[in-house]
């Protein structure tokens, strides 16, 4: 990989990740404990310790574009056992959160990030999470239609799918909410 | 003290075995919990993963309305909706700057005072042992239960202040008292995946699937947890694991509410056990036995 890194941006994306973090990247002294225990550590390109020096190192591209940010699960696994008292669970949060704001669209792990998205419109238009509309709205938007439908039937069989959903009362107020945040 | 509960998505819709279970509990335990009046989704995962303020800003709103009604304590069954909540109410404690954003932007104080628990911890906290063993009628002698933890009950510890992070024992003890005996296992607290479920099911199968092997290596008749995304992906997605690793488990996967009432003598039915995907009849078949 070629990286060629100016000092300013270099500054500039650490500042940012550590202000949104409250902590210092420096903490981390590369005993790669979190990435041994994390339990997505095969699926993902760079391992969390790697994600953490190339953040601090300034290889923003390959840190927002990277697999690892979208397969991390957030368990939590690698903060609970970071011997630096490390926020590893909240680099990936960050991460994520930049890479959004900048509108980048993640070409390997693009099902993950969409799911997200449609999950938060789903708030936003109910304030409660009515499943099947989440479910149908995803597959549109990932084109995944029939993956996953074979558990329907059984499903609703069982009565875990509701036919219907319902709105709070209060969703001016979560309306405010998202445009306060969004 | 009057107690306020915050059911969820998931309890109103793909987990309502959870719901059904511990409302017949409670009710047998004499105990009163009322649903925050128009509570919203906390957000969940997806709030947390790409933006940081609604995720605190939306377990707040919930958390102000039970303390606008006079609320000092919430149960939240959900371990992901407890985790967010928790979250929110600390980084809410530890951050001034942050709590003066949240709140104008809900319009509502929020004083930070009130007490959040999953479901182990009210049980052990509220309803206490004592109360729960003393409700036992029909003892569980023989049966061996896995309990299983995963992530959002015990982690991240700072915040979640509940029981042992890599090796917690508390509903290893309600486990106990119902008279079954827990199984010592070694995935006690690895992640089944989650968050994932819809958009990384391979993932999530290899991780579920981890557990699963697991405790049925180690012997165990069922599984009990305290999460509905744990029971999503260990109940709703084992038929499908065992395909893809030609393997059979079979395994039932039930609430911890559901196996404390069975262990009160409360009718399978009315704990909604019926509603699983791995059918559990040949376990309740044993109980019958007992
Ligand atoms: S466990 Fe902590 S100190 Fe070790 S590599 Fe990971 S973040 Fe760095
Ligand atoms: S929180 Fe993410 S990075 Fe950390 S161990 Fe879990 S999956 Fe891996």
């Amino acid at each position: 990989m070629k990286t060629v890194i100016n000092e300013e941006n270099r500054r500039n994306f650490v500042s940012l990740v550590e202000s949104m973090l409250h902590d210092k990247l420096s903490k981390c002294y590369q005993c790669g404990k979190c990435s041994a225990g994390c339990p997505v550590n095969f699926e993902m390109d760079y391992t969390p310790n790697q994600i953490i020096k190339m953040t601090e190192l300034g290889m923003e591209d390959a840190v927002l574009n990277s697999k690892t940010i979208w397969l991390c699960v957030s368990c939590n696994t690698c903060s609970t056992r970071c011997p630096k008292g490390f926020e590893v669970t909240g680099i990936m949060d960050v991460l994520r959160e930049i890479a959004e704001k900048k509108d980048i669209i993640s070409k390997v792990e693009k099902e993950v990030q969409v799911f997200h998205e449609v999950f938060l419109d789903n708030v936003k238009s109910n304030g409660r999470i009515f499943e099947l509309e989440l479910v149908g709205k995803y597959k549109l938007k990932t084109r995944r239609l029939f993956r996953d439908m074979f558990l329907a039937p059984k499903m609703f069989e069982k009565g875990k799918l509701r036919i219907s959903g319902e709105k709070i009362s209060g969703l001016n107020q979560i309306a405010k909410i998202f445009k306060d945040f969004e | 003290m009057k107690l306020a509960y915050y059911p969820g998505c998931s309890l109103k819709g793909t987990s309502f075995e959870y719901e059904v279970s511990l409302l017949k509990i409670l009710e047998a335990l004499n105990i009163e919990i009322k649903e925050i009046p128009d509570w919203n989704c906390c957000g969940a995962s997806a709030a947390h993963s790409i933006n940081h303020d609604l995720s605190i800003a939306l377990p707040a709103r919930n958390l102000a309305i039970a303390e606008k009604e006079g609320y000092e304590s919430v149960l939240a069954p959900c371990a992901a909706c407890s985790n967010r909540l928790k979250t929110a109410h600390y980084e809410l404690e530890t951050d001034d700057i942050l709590k003066k954003k949240i709140t104008g932007s809900i319009e509502m104080p929020y004083s930070a005072g009130m007490e959040i628990n999953n479901m182990l911890e009210f049980l052990i906290k509220i309803a206490g042992k004592d109360k729960i063993k003393s409700m036992v009628k029909r003892p569980l002698t023989g049966l061996k239960v896995a309990a299983y933890y995963g992530c959002l009950l015990v982690r991240p510890p700072k915040i979640m202040q509940f029981d042992d992070p890599e090796n917690p024992v508390s509903m290893d003890e309600l486990v106990g008292l119902t008279g079954a005996e827990s199984v010592n296992y070694s995935y006690k607290t690895e992640c089944c995946g989650a968050i994932n479920s819809l958009s990384k099911p391979d993932v999530v199968m290899a991780l579920t699937g981890n557990v699963l092997y697991d405790i049925k290596k180690h012997g165990a008749d069922i599984v009990v947890v305290a999460c509905p995304l744990c029971h999503s992906n260990l109940d709703v997605r084992q038929r499908e694991i065992e395909r893809k690793y030609e393997e059979k488990i079979g395994l039932p996967v039930l609430f911890i509410t559901e196996l404390l009432g069975l262990s009160f003598g409360i009718d399978p039915k009315d704990l909604a056990i019926e509603g699983h995907m791995v059918t559990a009849d040949r376990v309740l078949e044993k109980i019958k036995e007992l």
